[in-house]
């Protein structure tokens, strides 16, 4: 193993992640066979797994730049093949948004759950047409992908919160006992401060670098959170002294 | 300060806006959510002490509806009898002294059944078919008019604050029949579609006009007593046309 390889892999954001994955993998598989198959461990646990694996396939794109650059020009992009935005397009800013929206409709009231299915069809259709006309490239930022994803989760995670102060459900649980509450709240914090620094990404990395870097360790440090959070709503059955049964909407 | 150290500026303080809105918003929640839940609670409470209002309401209802039942019965049935048996045991014949027995035996057969009534205990051991069966075999003793009952099912385990509620409704409703709408016939059905258990109470009476609030007054309080054990209660009437009730179960 070089130095490289150890830089690229072993550093203090992959440490933290890949232990994260490993709890959240042993948590899950120690759970009942019933509760495995419930959509409220298995979707948490998912994001889990392809944050972390997107998270060391963008550290392997750094460590070998040969591969970086080929798929870069695969894409059409030989002005930056420095660049791994492709993959973090793909997967943080398309389908992790997916998922992140499939995570807040679970919580959410059977009524309400339309809302967030129609967002996610509007998302798709929006990706596909932004990427398809080019007015966003997919190995470039994505500004207007990730302003349009960020909004629907928040407005997602405002429904929550309505929804929690409404529905007689979760009017008789402790909302700081609830792993909703506290996945809610992180996925919000973690795409309300990341917002502006990665709207302006491209500009702050052109003008001040280090500012950028800054307000990026923001984000990686909301992300490592919120991945704390998802790995704990797996690991809640085995706590179930400091976390509440979620009020039962209806299950799955 | 050049415009591109202002630029960063707005950016960090956007950011830290964003962050300071997105905590507050959360920590109103928290709040509005703990107010809410007190409120709920409150209500709740009031909801209970109301359903126990009620159910004491009822039961007096019954009891004063049996008292008047067994005042009945003491001076039309077993004040009949004991005068028979009086006047048997006054007689020298042999015969006479034994029908007197006989009556006797029936008078105390008669007080040991009113005794049973006077409190709530016999509720809980009747199922809402007996009951609604000793009410029309009632009504149809004083000859006053038909009754037939039909059920699908026997109404049986329902919790006691139900049956209460529903032997109560269905006494009021029977009552109110007889007493406004001199019916030649009353039908008691009970059955079960896909709103769920339904007792239905037909009158071929003179029927009134439900939409006047004179005549509706005291439909609406067995509706809110229907509505405190979960239940629902449907009335349709028309002049002339009789009267249907619909007595919806709590599931």
């Amino acid at each position: 193993m070089d130095d490289r390889f150890i830089e690229a892999f072993f550093n203090e954001y992959t440490i933290p992640m890949d232990l994260l994955l490993m709890i959240g993998l042993i948590c899950f598989f120690k759970l009942p066979k019933e509760l495995r198959a419930n959509v409220h461990y298995w979707l948490p646990l998912l994001i889990v797994v392809l944050s972390v694996l997107f998270q060391n396939v963008g550290f392997y794109t750094n460590y070998n730049y040969e591969f970086k650059k080929s798929v870069n020009a695969f894409l059409g992009n030989t002005q930056y093949p420095q660049f791994n935005l492709w993959l973090f397009n793909i997967t943080d800013k398309q389908i992790g948004v997916l998922l992140f929206l499939g995570l807040i409709r679970i919580w959410l009231a059977p009524s309400k759950r339309i809302y967030i299915t129609w967002m996610m069809y509007i998302f798709v259709v929006a990706i596909v047409f932004l990427q398809l006309s080019g007015i966003e490239l997919m190995y470039l930022h994505q500004p207007i992908i990730f302003a349009l994803g960020a909004n629907m989760i928040l407005v997602g995670c405002g429904l929550y919160f309505i929804g929690m102060i409404t529905q007689e459900e979760y009017l008789d649980s402790n909302p700081l006992k609830l792993v909703s509450f506290w996945q809610m709240t992180f996925i919000m914090f973690t795409f309300s401060l990341s917002y502006i620094s990665s709207v302006a990404l491209f500009y702050l990395y052109k003008v001040n670098p280090v500012l950028g870097e800054s307000l990026q360790t923001i984000g990686d440090i909301m992300s490592l959170v919120t991945l704390g959070i998802l790995t704990l709503s797996v690991a809640s059955p085995h706590i179930s002294r400091i976390f509440e049964k979620e009020p039962s909407y209806e299950s799955n | 300060m050049n415009p591109t150290e202002d630029q960063i500026y707005v950016i960090i303080f956007a950011t830290l806006f964003l962050g300071g809105i997105m905590s507050t918003f959360v920590i109103s929640m928290v709040f509005i959510h703990r107010q809410r839940q007190t409120q709920n609670r409150q209500k709740m409470d009031q909801v209970k002490s109301e359903h126990e209002k009620t159910l004491l309401n009822i039961e007096n209802e019954i009891q004063q509806e049996t008292l008047t039942h067994i005042g009945r019965e003491l001076h039309d049935n077993i004040g009949q009898l004991l005068s028979l048996a009086k006047l048997n045991f006054g007689s020298i014949k042999p015969e006479k002294q034994a029908e007197g027995k006989e009556i006797l035996a029936q008078a105390i057969q008669e007080v040991r059944g009113l005794s049973k009534q006077l409190n709530l205990d016999w509720v809980e051991s009747i199922s809402i078919n007996e009951f609604i069966s000793q009410q029309l075999e009632r009504i149809h003793a004083t000859g006053f008019c038909e009754t037939s009952l039909a059920a699908d099912f026997e109404l049986i385990d329902l919790p006691k604050d139900q049956k209460l509620v529903l032997i109560r409704v269905i006494q009021e409703s029977l009552n109110n029949a007889i007493k406004h709408a001199s019916p030649d016939q009353i039908k008691i059905r009970i059955y079960e579609n896909g709103k769920g258990k339904q007792i239905l109470i037909k009158d071929d009476g003179k029927g009134f006009d439900a939409s006047q609030e004179s005549t509706g007054s005291g439909m609406f309080n067995l509706k809110k007593r229907m509505e405190t054990i979960g239940g629902g209660f449907n009335l349709t009437s028309a002049v002339g046309k009789g009267t249907e009730i619909t007595l919806t179960l709590p599931n």
